[in-house]
């Protein structure tokens, strides 16, 4: 498969960053990161969200600049200040989202913003290039079909095919493989191969193991912006061992877990299943949440979670199985959901507030149509300020004013507010989607204490969360979501890094592990 | 009742309606350029009406092409502001482009009554003389209507076929598709989104003045405060009946040209009808085009959003 001849003029390392760092305001994306890329080699650059992978990739594509560092291309001192200076350099970056524009075929996307190309289209030439290069790598891109009506595999195959048309050197695939199913990924590998055997060394990022192995020939772990493993060969590296450098440690019991008496079961969910159009969807899912206990559900970002909570709040049709609180039956309904007392702490707060709303409007929003707050369909001001006030006082939001917009609360105060109109009347059940994403420690621990509350007074507690010492700090029992299948459940007392970071990468045999 | 039988009453209103329908296209097409690339330009019925007035404060003591050109140049420069306040400042395009709108139709009518006497007969043109294109004419049944144009009906044919040439076989027009659909796509791609969205808004500007010089210069050679009596928001019809094609458009324009020039033809007839009954017939017809439209016309994904450069 490796061969030296290639149509890339390559003299020297393809690719070698040196000492680069990068600060986002308090964050240090990366520290003095060391990366080099051979010829003629796939390298896998793996890590957890935000671990600085995406980062990293940005800085040698040329679309943000590093603070301090090197680089040097194909052995030619490399500093790229835009995205255009990189391509032009040679380094095409496929990112998460496609950069192909929707209302155009891939024939016209291949000369849209092409450095080289003349000012009259011509449509035949671009149709025929096209298809001349999905002829050479044995893909199936259609030239004249429009981005919009093409599924997502094919338009990044249409992506990768115009970056080597428009004469990529070296190609940085970011999470090509997020969004694809198992035979899809198959062809991307496929692909890959066939690039490198052409010449062309591609720097390949992924958080997901398994398809490494086959995929590529190094891999390089990056934890917090710093390089854990640096250019490992694949063959010898153990996979158990780099997903748990991946997660890196995580602190156990770091706060105080109340004693909470276990009652009966409150959540019973059997055999769900969610088709989502965007994501991997969920697939047989069977767990049930006692009152009093709280359930962690842990994954790497786009794994199902989002089609979960929404299946939970009954804000999604389900394909399959079914969901009761109580015993009644909440199966895509919201307004049933709302009526079983299931609360829903979003994961999004612009999504899960009213932003142009007062402080008052979306912290009764939970009673939009009671008799208490409306008279002959006209609202009380009065009352709702009234009961407002109360909700604020008890919930700490600041500042203290009901007719204040709910945008131009801090975003701990949103979450705040959030919680009071959720947890107002002790939920049944209680879905926490990311209760304390970019909070404060202090309004983190607030919003920790919430959801302990809510199970101390009989709730069932849902925590679905990517940040997994707050699973850890919250959850009794936790289970383990990878592309929308439960890959392994335990309690919080068997939960060790190495077993959690195996089923979060699809390392774990068993599909069909349960929740009890 | 009779007349309706003969060839030459629907030749005539055949005729009439591309005469009428002149002005509708260039000022069509310029928007449909402008639509594209995802700038919602309400500007348009201002952009003609200052092209109108200018034109003939030029042509008048000069010659009509010099007239026709500034027309052309008034419209861009109105639509400078929209480039600048939207395309460049963000502010809604909604807003601006009514209000370019509302700044034409009252700038010219200021204009108009502080430097002519009542009525302003003192400040008209003659109207241009008819060119016929000898084989054209020589069609039968088609060579009638194509009998006793302007100029500046020729030059709008002429321009649809290089304006429909740039927006399908050219990168620019390219350009233009991609910042209208997906500007965020479109810069990823090396796109300068800002740019090709200010060409497209000037050439509109451009041709919208034309559209207003054509109709004061080519069809009624005097001025009066809103001349162009709605004529920019029936090409923002057009558009949308045309699925924002530059073909589409000028046959759109056409289209209601004819049904316009059906109402008057139609008055000679039906005597005992009121005019404005007749009147009315081109906006009924339009009326049931757009709603049938809704099934093939497809809206540029960023029309009327700004787009705001990240980095």
């Amino acid at each position: 498969m490796n061969s030296e001849t290639g149509a890339a003029p390559a003299s020297g390392t393809p690719l070698s960053v040196r000492g680069v760092s990068r600060r986002f305001g308090a964050v240090q994306a990366l520290d003095d990161v060391d990366f080099t890329l051979e010829e003629g080699e796939i390298h896998a650059l793996v890590g957890e969200n935000g671990a600085g992978k995406s980062t990293l990739a940005k800085i040698v594509a040329g679309s943000i600049l590093s603070d301090s560092g090197s680089m040097s291309l194909f052995g030619e001192p490399y500093q790229p200040s835009s995205r255009r200076e990189g391509a032009a350099a040679g380094v095409a970056h496929v990112r998460q989202q496609l950069s192909l524009v929707r209302g155009l075929t891939v024939a016209q996307n291949l000369q849209l913003g092409r450095p080289d190309a003349p000012a009259i289209f011509n449509a035949g030439a671009a149709r025929a290039e096209v298809e001349r290069w999905s002829d050479e790598f044995g893909l199936g891109v259609p030239a004249e079909t429009l981005i919009d009506d093409m599924p997502l595999a094919i338009r990044q195959q249409a992506e990768i095919l115009i970056a080597v048309a428009w004469g990529a050197r070296l190609l940085i695939l970011d999470e090509p493989s997020s969004a694809l199913g198992p035979l899809e990924t198959q062809a991307l590998i496929a692909l890959c191969h066939r690039l490198r055997s052409e010449g062309t060394p591609i720097i390949y990022i992924s958080h997901r193991l398994p398809e490494l192995t086959e995929l590529a020939d190094r891999l390089t772990v990056l934890r917090a912006g710093k390089v854990v493993v640096a250019g490992a060969d694949v063959r010898d590296a153990d996979l158990r061992e780099v997903a748990t450098l991946m997660i890196g440690d995580v602190t156990l019991l770091e706060v105080d877990r109340p004693e909470i008496q276990r009652g009966s079961i409150r959540l019973a969910v059997s055999d769900l299943s969610v088709s989502s159009p965007h994501g991997v969807g969920c697939h047989g899912l069977d767990f049930e949440v006692a009152a009093g206990e709280i359930l962690g559900v842990v994954g790497i970002a786009g794994n199902g979670q989002d089609s979960l909570a929404k299946a939970l709040t009954g804000q999604v049709k389900l394909t399959g199985g079914r969901i009761t609180v109580d015993g009644t039956d909440i199966s895509g309904s919201a307004g049933q959901a709302i009526a079983a007392g299931v609360a829903h702490i979003h994961e999004d707060r612009s999504n899960g507030l009213a932003a142009s709303f007062s402080v008052a409007d979306n912290a009764t929003a939970r009673h939009i149509g009671n008799r208490r707050f409306t008279s002959f369909g006209v609202r009380l001001g009065d009352k709702i300020a009234l009961h407002a006030r109360e909700l604020i006082e008890r919930f700490q939001v600041r500042p203290p004013e009901p007719a204040a917009k709910a945008s131009s609360l801090s975003g701990g105060n949103q979450q705040k507010l959030m919680a009071a109109r959720e947890l107002e009347q002790n939920p049944a059940v209680l879905v926490a989607h990311g209760p304390t994403k970019g909070l404060d420690p202090e309004a983190a621990k607030a919003m920790r204490d919430r959801c302990f509350a809510a199970a101390q007074a009989g709730g069932a507690v849902v925590v679905i969360s990517a940040d997994l010492d707050e699973v850890a700090d919250l959850a009794h029992r936790i289970i383990v979501l990878y592309r929308g299948v439960v890959t392994d459940a335990f309690s919080s007392e068997d939960m060790t890094p190495e077993r959690l970071g195996a089923a979060m990468a699809g390392l774990t045999e068993t599909s069909g592990a349960t929740g009890d | 009742m009779s007349q309706l039988l003969e060839a030459t009453f629907w030749s005539a209103t055949v005729a009439g309606g591309l005469r009428l329908a002149t002005p509708l296209i260039y000022a069509s097409i310029g928007e449909t350029f402008a639509q594209r690339a995802g700038v919602l330009n309400l500007g348009l019925e201002g952009y003609m009406i200052i092209g109108a007035l200018t034109s003939l404060y030029v042509a008048d003591p000069t010659v009509a092409p010099l007239g026709f050109l500034a027309g052309g140049l008034a419209g861009m420069l109105l639509a400078a502001f929209m480039v600048l306040l939207s395309i460049r400042l963000y502010a809604n395009q909604v807003v601006v482009g009514f209000g370019l709108t509302i700044l034409g139709i009252g700038t010219t009518g200021y204009i108009f009554r502080v430097t002519t006497d009542v009525g302003g007969r003192d400040r008209q043109v003659s109207l241009p003389s008819e060119v016929d294109i000898p084989l054209l004419s020589d069609i039968p049944w088609l060579g009638d209507a194509l009998f006793g144009h302007s100029w500046y009906t020729w030059l709008a044919l002429g321009l649809v076929v290089v304006t429909g040439f740039i927006a399908s076989r050219t990168i620019f027009g390219l350009e233009v598709k991609a910042v209208g659909e997906d500007p965020d796509a479109a810069a990823a791609r090396g796109v300068d989104v800002v740019r090709v969205r200010t060409m497209a808004t000037l050439m509109s500007g451009f041709l919208g003045g034309l559209g207003g010089a054509a109709l004061m210069l080519g069809s009624v050679g005097r001025f009066q405060p809103w001349l162009t009596a709605n004529r920019g928001f029936i090409a923002l019809i057009v558009i949308i009946m045309a699925s924002w094609s530059i073909w589409g458009a000028a046959v759109g324009a056409f289209v209601f040209g004819f049904f316009e020039a059906l109402g008057f033809n139609l008055n000679n007839v039906f005597v005992d009808v009121p005019v404005e009954g007749l009147n009315a017939i081109p906006f009924f017809v339009a009326l049931l085009i757009l709603t049938a439209s809704a099934r093939w016309a497809r809206m540029p994904r960023g029309l009327g959003e700004n787009y705001v450069p990240t980095v």
